[in-house]
Order: C-alpha cells, then structure tokens, then sequence
C-alpha cells in the first residue's frame, strides 16, 4: 500500500505530479491511499523522481479536458478526491480513453459532481462577497470582505475581482488564504486575521433597506429563494438576517409556521461587535458524498 | 450619503419599481474598465451576468432597480403610481442615484443599475434627466457595469436613441398586449408609439452592428413586459404578441406580470389577482416557442377557448393530446422529438444525445441522469424498458404523472 500526502490547499500540482510517478510504475488504485493536510513522514519515499516523471509525461498523456477538470474537483473539500482523480486516471490510461463520455459512470459521475459543486461555490464568491469599506492609514478607501467559501475556491474567482475592481484596493479573506489587491498586484497570505474585517460600513443601511424594499410580499416563495441561495451562505451575508422577519411579515396567517428549518449555527455574526469566528477550513464539515473520515491520522 | 431621508426615498422608489419583472444584467457581452490612471469602474462577465441576492419571493437581486420618482402625471389604471393614486411619493436627485449605484456596487451588491421612472412635467423631462444620469456614469465615473434604462413613451426620438449609447438594454413596457386594452386602461399611451420606438431602435442596433468599425449600442437588446389578467385578452392573444414581438422587433425577452389589483385601481379593473400559476404557464411557453421548437399552434391546438391549461404545463398538456408520438424510443429519436418529451429539458436531451454515442441507454441511466422517472415513464423506451400500453391510453394519466411537488410550490403564492 501506497500513502500519498497532499498539503497543499488546493493540492492539484501534488496530486499531479505524484499520479504520473504512480501510473508510471504501475501502481493500481486500490494499492494507494490519499491523505489531505496531513503532517508527517508517511510520504517519503514516493516522491516522484524528475527522471521518472519525465518518462511517465511522454508514455501517457490526458486531454487538457481532464486535468481542467481534476484542477477543480481538488479543490472540493470531499476527503475522497485524491482517490477519485486517481482511479480515474488509471481507469482512462487501462480502460478507456473516452471514459469521460459516459456520463452515468459512477466515477465520472463523483467527478461531475464534485465539479459542479466547486464551479457553483465560486459563482456564489463572485456573488456573495459584500465588501466594507475602511481607510487605510493614507486616508485611501479600501474595501475588505471576510468570506467563507465551501471549498477551496478563493483563486478561482480571483480574475473576476482583478478585472470588476481594478482600479480599487481590495482584500478578500477566506479561512484558508487571502488575497490583497493594491491596484496593480495580488498578494496571497494563508490563514489570515479574520478581525481584520471591519464590523461597520456606512452604505450597508441602505443595501439593506433596498433588500427589504424590492421583496414583494405578494408573491413569497421561500423555497424559490432557498434554491438559489441556501442557508449555508447566509453567514456571509448581511441582508439575510432581514430574511425571517420579511417572511413573517408577508405571511402572517402562518406566523406559527415558520417556512424555514430552525437556523442551525446562523444568526449571523456580522452586526456584532466581536469579529467572526476564525474557522479552519478543515472543520467546514464537508457536505461531500462520502463526507468526513478525518484527514489526520 | 448619510441621511435618514435618503433611506426613506429608497424605500419607496425601490418598492414602486418592484413591480417591473426584469431582473435581467446579461446578454450585453463583455466590458472592462481600462488600467489608466485608476480610471473606472466595473465589469460585464459576458453571459447572463451574477444574482447577488436572492429576496423571499425566489427573485434574484442583480441591479439596483428603482424609480428616479413615483410622482406621475399619467394615470393608468393598473399602476399604482398613477396620478390620481395616494401612494406616498419621492423623488431621488441625479446625484444620489449615482452614488447609491457607485456605492453598491463598489461593495460588490449588485452587476449594475435599472432606472425607470414616473412621468413628471413632460415625457421629455423625464427622459432628459434619465439620460443625464446614465451619461454622467459612464463619462464622468467611466462606470463599467450594467445599465439597463427605461424609455419613456411619448418622449422624443431623438432622446430615446441616446440612451442607447449608455445603456446595456432598453425596454419600453407594452403593458397590455391590444391596443384596444391598452386605449381603455392606460388612455395616455398608445401602442403605435411604443412599437414605433421599438422599431427606431432595432433599426439603430442593426446599424451599429453593421457599421464597419461596430459600435457598442444597446448590446443586451430591447425588453418589454406585459401585465396578465388586467384585461380580457386570451393566452393565445399574448403568446400571438409576443411571438409577434420577438420577430418584429428581436426583442430579448418579454416578461410577464400577473395583476394584481391595487387600491383604488377603479372599477374598470378585476377585483380579483391573476394568478400566479398563469403567468408561469405562459414563461414556460414562451421558452418551449424559444428554445424548444415549438410552435404557436402546437402550444394552444385545442386548448380551451384559446386559455393555457393551468393544471398541466403546456410541454405535457401537449404530450397529452399527441399521444400516438409516444413512447420515444430514447436511443433513436433525434433531437427535436427528444426535445417534445414532457420531463426532458434542454439539458438532459444533449447529455442522452452524448451517452448514446457510446452505449444504449438503460432505465438505470436514467435515474443517474436523475431524471424525473415518475414523470417520463409513460412518454419514453430504453432497452430495457418501454411503457405498458395502458399507461398511455389511461384516462386518469394526468393525475399518475402529475408530481404533487409542483403544486406545492404555488402554495404559499396563492
């Protein structure tokens, strides 16, 4: 049995490079193990050889298609995707080439899905982030936002940050990386300081009176709304604490009913005075398939 | 920006728009501010644009959508902002509009801004200030996100063409899909004027498109809504609109609104709301006329006295009456029979087209497609599957086939 360690957040490179070395010396799946963050010395000695890797890139190649997709199912919290990306290359490599196609294999199927729910996660990034404004010690506005995100999907929405507010300062601070913008460059910094998320903007009243206005109680469909933005995101948003009352309001006849589960775990922190919690990745329980075995060991 | 006043006119000019369907900020391409002297703002990702938040009643919050002010000199009945309605009023400066938009969407709340307004002094008032406020975006904050504009009817050609030049989409609402609704409930408009404008403007966008060096005209096109169940009109009289808008004007979308009645509306008004169950009977064939290759006949052939059935949707509704194309033999039947199978989308049609290429499907795929296997059971074959005969030739099919969920939805609507 093989152990293989990926430290990385996400670990795509690791797991890339390590792959090609196990199908070059033809290590079968089912004599692998993957391990997420682990620390330790299980790893050694399957580092992969430059020499060995060179020969493993010209014996077999994937199309870019794959490895796109491997790029962001890595970065699915699920502790199974290592594994999954594995045997699906051996499977690709010792099966078949077009394996990708059958769209109700049950590995491609893990794939898809893992895929989908990471592109999903980094839309709702690109949505969800509500930036305050502070001034920073030359009296300039810049605009930061804590925000946790499912998976590990901060660098996937990047671009859309760079490219909607270039000309800003801006720094988006997820539990497991940062990333600074001054105008011009991005900095990444892992596991950054939470406090640093102001507790107060001024615009902030008005987002929410807009939110509350635009609702039309005649027409309340909570399930609609639940769909789209379920309750797991409400934590990042300010205007979803608004959602009980606005609900009670345009329903009162069920005022005893409440349409929605019991929060678990919300009442969101933003209003307070304390800053948000600082969650390790790690403990976002992983909503994945075949959720959590605990990565150490 | 700071003021308690500033929180109340948002109040009120943000719940009297409302009631404009669109929440649309795609279809415009893409868009970035430049790098120059840290000039600009904003982004258009291409596609259908972000929903940033979602309200309780399932909507998805894209733009900051508001009335520059409710104050309004027409008075048709349907709207509860008409002149002689006691709604409270405001009216919002230009400059607070540009804040509030620079404000949002610097916090990432929004893709961009809708303003429409409420006629004050005179059409062309009122759309000179909504052009001023859409120009001063782009050339004095060189604003790159969405705008979407409201023209004015009756306001000048000549003003309604410059908005194009600072908008992502323009719309003009026919509100009601006949003149002659449209003479009796909003007598101060007229339905030539509006599709005039309509025409004007394709004309424009043809032009810019065309040029040799193509401009950048209202690239997210034109959009109209139309208010359901206000007047007598038939499904088949505003399906038969709207087929005629999208043709004759490539309008992008036309939103459907179902009335609902207001106080004081007057008497030539139903006292009753529409129902919301129609209204999204009629989006879902709109979509099956748009995307699924049907056609008006298809849609309303022997539906009653030219009404959408409001229990069925109109995909089943047809499957219903065209029994002998069933079942489909899903391994064989090309893509446009694939496309009329009630249960099967647009989505579910490209990925059987795709796994069939390398093996026959079987009823197990179709579970793993998660397809609504209660639902199409009657209507298709696999290999290992075809249907009974007599599930298709029950009477009592469409209470087998009728998901109980999909009631539920409209539940809390009714």
């Amino acid at each position: 049995m093989q152990t293989l360690s990926i430290r990385e957040k996400p670990g795509f490179t690791e797991w890339r490079d390590l792959a090609r070395d196990l199908l070059q010396r033809e290590i079968p799946p089912e004599q692998t193990l993957w391990e997420c963050g682990a620390q330790g010395a299980l790893a050694l000695g399957s580092t992969p050889c430059a020499e060995t890797r060179e020969k493993a890139i010209s014996s077999f190649r994937v199309s870019r298609t794959f490895l796109e997709l491997c790029e962001l199912a890595s970065r699915h919290q699920d502790d199974q995707r290592y594994a999954l990306l594995y045997r699906l290359l051996w499977r690709l490599h010792h099966e078949d080439r077009r394996l990708l196609a059958r769209a109700t294999d049950d590995d491609v199927m893990t794939l898809a899905r893992l895929v989908k729910a990471v592109r999903r996660d980094a839309y709702k990034i690109k949505a969800f982030v509500r930036f305050r404004e502070v001034k920073n010690p030359h009296g300039e506005p810049c605009y930061v936002c804590w925000y946790q995100p499912e998976h590990y999907t901060l660098e996937l929405a990047l671009p859309f940050f760079t490219t909607r507010f270039r000309n800003m300062r801006w720094s988006l601070m997820t539990p497991y990386r940062a990333a600074h913008w001054d105008g011009e460059a991005l900095t990444l910094e892992d596991n950054p300081d939470p406090s640093r998320y102001p507790a107060f903007d001024e615009v902030e009243r008005y987002w929410l009176q807009y939110y509350a206005s635009i609702f039309n109680p005649a027409r309340l469909k909570v399930k609609a709304m639940s769909g789209q933005m379920p309750q797991k995101y409400w934590k990042n948003l300010p205007e979803a604490a608004l959602i009980p009352e606005l609900i009670r309001r345009a329903n009162p006849t069920q005022s005893s009913v409440n349409p929605l589960r019991p929060a678990r775990n919300t009442a969101p922190q933003r209003e307070s005075e304390t800053p948000p919690e600082r969650a390790d990745p790690q403990s976002i329980r992983p909503s994945g398939l075949r959720a959590a075995k605990s990565d150490a060991p | 920006m700071n003021s308690d006043d500033l929180a109340k006119k948002l109040a009120i000019l943000a719940d009297a728009a409302k009631y404009d369907a669109s929440c649309s900020s795609g279809g415009a391409g893409k868009r970035s501010a430049g790098k120059g002297e840290g000039k600009g703002l904003g982004s258009l990702t291409g596609g259908t644009g972000i929903c940033h938040s979602f309200t309780p009643d399932g909507r998805c919050v894209s733009l900051l959508k508001i009335l520059m002010t409710n104050y309004c000199i027409y008075d048709c009945h349907y709207c509860i902002n008409r002149a002689s309605s006691n709604v409270a009023r405001a009216r919002f400066s230009e400059q607070e509009i540009i804040d509030l938009t620079m404000n949002f969407y610097r916090r990432n709340y929004i893709e961009g801004l809708f303003l429409s307004s409420g006629i004050i002094q005179t059409p062309d008032y009122t759309m000179e200030a909504i052009v001023r406020i859409a120009k001063s975006l782009r050339q004095d904050h060189h604003f790159k996100g969405y705008i979407h504009l409201k023209t004015i009817p009756n306001a000048s050609p000549a003003l309604q063409e410059e908005a194009g030049w600072y908008a992502d989409r323009l719309s003009i609402n026919v509100e009601l899909p006949t003149s002659q609704s449209l003479a009796l409930y909003a007598p101060q408009k007229n339905l030539n004027v509006i599709t005039g404008t309509m025409t004007r403007l394709d004309d424009r966008i043809s032009e810019a498109r065309a040029a040799k060096k193509p401009a950048r005209y209202i690239r997210g096109g034109q959009s109209t809504q139309m208010i359901i169940g206000a007047d007598a009109t038939s499904d088949k009289g505003i399906l038969s609109a709207s087929v005629d808008l999208y043709s004759r004007f490539k309008l992008r979308r036309v939103y459907y609104s179902a009335f609902s009645p207001i106080p004081g509306g007057g008497s030539a008004l139903p006292a009753k709301p529409a129902p919301l169950l129609r209204e999204h009977r009629l989006y879902q064939a709109d979509w099956l006329l748009r995307f699924y290759e049907f056609q008006l006949d298809d849609i309303l052939m022997g539906a009653d006295g030219d009404m959408l059935d409001l229990n069925l949707d109109p995909k089943l509704a047809w499957a219903l009456r065209n029994r002998q194309m069933f079942p489909v033999d899903l391994n064989r039947a090309d893509k446009s029979l694939l496309l009329r199978v009630p249960g099967l989308g647009a989505r579910s049609v490209q990925k059987i087209l795709s796994i069939r290429r390398y093996h026959a499907l079987r009823w197990t795929d179709l579970i793993k497609l998660r397809l609504p296997t209660q639902k199409i059971r009657p209507f298709v074959s696999v290999l290992d599957y075809s249907p009974p005969v007599r599930l298709l030739e029950k009477d009592a099919l469409e209470t087998i086939i009728q998901p109980a969920r999909q009631l539920n939805l409209f539940e809390n609507a009714s």
